[in-house]
């Protein structure tokens, strides 16, 4: 009777909460699936088209070509940033002088928003700019495509490694010195302690990092208008949600690709995390 | 009881106040007239600001019932607020639009509010014919009125002429003599000539000028097919492509990309050559008084000089169909679409009316006044379809295949026209 008690208790206090999640969250997100059944422009009431926007978009080269770069966009920026990321957070792992102060500065971009970061480097990937000025180089960074896309991500990699080094530092300052001391002991050097003890024990902390790292790739927008615009090869799935939904005023049709992404993103994440869990035994 | 008493006559008080202050916002001020909110909403131009800023105190100074909020947005994200806008009923009352998108989302989506037919026909007599349609639906009906008309010319700077060995006074007739000439001036230090790398309107805008030209198309005349893939249409990026990657008379990379400063490499006096609108010379000169004094502006070269040709565009006030004051806003519009001298004084936009260019207004203030009179009397409006926007985005992925990727003209615009065959579909 007590515990029913303190449950409604609970629930009352929760549901203001729950309530503001029901409005802004969940449905939103079931009116999205509602409308990707629309043919919509947002000026004209909708028309009922069932799975056509599904159907189009399975076929439209425009959405293939969107797919691809976000693929390749994920993969591009944040599997170096996340390895990145680990070195660096294993070098910031001691109690040496500043090391305050150098987690900080890694930190900076990750505190810069999206748009000043890309402004900035939209003028270090000028053809004129420092990065060519420094390399002795002559790319056209964000004019072609054969280098753009590299150099979008790039970017994202100057802007996420700091992230993801405070999320594996957290983890590493978990792991018990006594092991590295017992194993140091025994005769094990740093790569064997890295392989044996650190990165075992860092296992949940990995996985946070690889959903984060395709939920936070698949998720990117600003660098590529600010960057590109979309142009040479970089309108990821984002992008080209917006300029579907806004610009083109076909609301149905970037509801369906809201949809699938939504699908793809839970079955990659929930992949990921099986894989871990499996890997944890 | 006596409490519940005092809590009534309060709250009484407190309705009665809300009342007269609800009453003096809704009713009339002195002359008895409705109070009316309108809301107005351009694009930004800094020079149009400033003008349509004082025609709305004028205006609100002459009726004082009518407050009028004036809001500028971004070019770029111009046409995405403006239609999310009209979407969830928060758009103006008054919209300043081009008439590509008038003509190709606006009126055919039903959400402007037609001229009333008497007034509509005196505009049809006052204007000079054709320069209205930019704003005309396929009912026939009148659906704004021109802030700007524009044609499309050319500007040279003779200082960069004269550094090159050119004569100034013998400027490019012929996209040929722009790539030979431009190739002198890059010689002599400068950029000859460039197209602007802003966005997917720009691009097409610049593909439509050489298409006029070459007597290419975007569409079939139909409406329901690209033609680009046509010869006529691949000769007008061939032009294009040629110019920047054969001639090489400009280097497409490091062109501004700054759509709000369109013109900045011809303004900065890094660019000699350049297509130009009539609403840029005032905006240089502002942006750069030396570079403006070596400036000329020319005819707009041609493919073949015999047979002139030009692109014109409009920006149009129209009235959102869903304002609840139409009328209110159409005299609005008309206060401000009447000040003709004004427009060609303080921002060089030309208003299209009959005689125009003899008006002592025009003859005094708008600088290099012949060769526009003459663009003004040889330009086509651009092409509109459905879902036209996707079509620009495919025109501009078409343009960068070519310009910056190299792939050849009949090949990407091959590409562009599958797309475009593909969005016309549906």
């Amino acid at each position: 009777m007590a515990r029913a008690a303190r449950n409604r208790t609970g629930l009352a206090f929760a549901l203001p909460a729950l309530a503001l999640f029901a409005l802004f969250a969940v449905y939103p997100m079931l009116r999205v699936v509602y409308l990707s059944l629309f043919d919509y422009n947002l000026t004209s009431p909708g028309r009922y088209v069932g799975l056509e926007n599904y159907r189009f978009l399975i076929h439209d080269a425009r959405f293939h070509a969107a797919f691809g770069a976000s693929i390749f966009y994920v993969v591009a920026a944040y599997v170096p940033a996340v390895l990145l990321a680990l070195l660096i957070a294993l070098g910031l792992n001691t109690r040496m002088r500043g090391s305050g102060l150098v987690r900080l500065l890694y930190f900076a971009p990750v505190a810069t928003s999206w748009v000043a970061v890309s402004v900035i480097w939209r003028l270090v990937l000028h053809p004129e700019g420092a990065l060519n000025r420094t390399l002795g180089l002559h790319v056209n960074w964000l004019s072609s495509s054969g280098s753009a896309r590299w150099a979008v991500a790039l970017t994202a990699v100057w802007k996420e490694v700091g992230f993801f080094v405070i999320i594996f530092l957290a983890g590493l300052q978990n792991v018990p010195r006594e092991l590295h001391e017992a194993a140091s002991l025994d005769g094990a050097g740093a790569v064997t302690r890295l392989r044996y003890i650190t990165l075992p024990l860092i296992k949940p902390v990995t996985a946070v990092v690889a959903v984060m790292a395709v939920i936070r790739g698949f998720q990117s927008f600003s660098a590529q208008v600010v960057l590109t615009d979309g142009s040479f090869g970089t309108e990821v799935v984002n992008l080209f949600i917006y300029k579907t939904a806004f610009a083109n005023a076909r609301m149905g049709r970037a509801s369906a690709v809201a949809v699938m992404m939504f699908a793809l993103l839970a079955l990659v994440t929930l992949a990921q995390l099986r894989v871990f869990r499996r890997t944890d035994r | 009881m006596t409490r519940a008493l005092r809590a009534l006559i309060v709250a009484t008080a407190a309705l009665v106040g809300i009342t007269a202050c609800g009453s003096s916002n809704d009713n009339a001020s002195k002359g008895g007239a409705e109070n009316v909110k309108l809301t107005f909403w351009t694009h930004t131009h800094p020079p149009m600001i400033e003008l349509n800023k004082k025609l709305i105190s004028e205006y609100e100074a002459k009726h004082p019932n009518v407050k009028i909020a004036y809001e500028q947005i971004p070019n770029t994200e111009f046409a995405t607020k403006m239609l999310t806008a009209l979407s969830n009923g928060s758009g103006p009352d008054i919209i300043n639009m081009d008439d590509v998108a008038l003509r190709g989302e606006y009126i055919p989506k039903n959400l402007l509010a037609p001229m009333d037919a008497a007034a509509a026909s005196k505009a049809e007599a006052a204007y000079v014919p054709g320069t209205l349609d930019g704003a005309k639906g396929s009912d026939g009906k009148l659906y704004g009125l021109p802030t700007e008309f524009n044609a499309t010319a050319f500007a040279i700077n003779k200082k960069h002429f004269e550094d090159a060995g050119l004569d100034p006074s013998k400027p490019p007739a012929t996209w040929a003599e722009v790539a030979t000439m431009g190739e002198k001036l890059v010689a002599a230090g400068h950029e000859g000539f460039n197209f602007l790398y802003l966005h997917s309107g720009w691009y097409t805008q610049q593909l439509q000028t050489l298409l006029n030209e070459t007597g290419g198309s975007i569409l079939t005349p139909d409406g329901t097919k690209s033609a680009l893939a046509q010869p006529q249409s691949v000769q007008a990026l061939q032009i294009w492509n040629d110019l920047i990657r054969k001639d090489k008379v400009g280097n497409a990379d490091t062109a501004s990309r700054e759509a709000t400063v369109p013109f900045d490499d011809f303004a900065s006096g890094r660019r000699s050559m350049t297509m130009i609108y009539p609403w840029a010379v005032a905006q240089l000169k502002a942006d750069n008084p030396d570079v403006y004094k070596q400036m000329e502006v020319v005819p707009l070269p041609q493919v073949d000089p015999a047979k002139p040709t030009g692109r014109w565009y409009g920006y149009y006030m129209a009235v959102n169909k869903a304002s609840k004051h139409q009328a209110e806003a159409w005299k609005f519009i008309q206060f401000v679409t009447s000040e003709h001298d004004r427009w060609l004084t303080d921002v060089n936009f030309v208003q299209p009316v009959v005689g125009w260019e003899n008006s002592p207004a025009a003859k005094a203030d708008v600088p290099f006044l012949n060769v526009w009179a003459k663009a003004y009397s040889e330009g086509k409006f651009d092409e509109v379809a459905p879902h036209y926007s996707e079509i620009q985005d495919e025109i501009k992925s078409a343009v960068e295949r070519t310009i910056f990727d190299g792939q050849a003209p009949a090949a990407s615009l091959q590409e562009a026209s599958k797309a475009i065959d593909q969005i016309l579909a549906g």
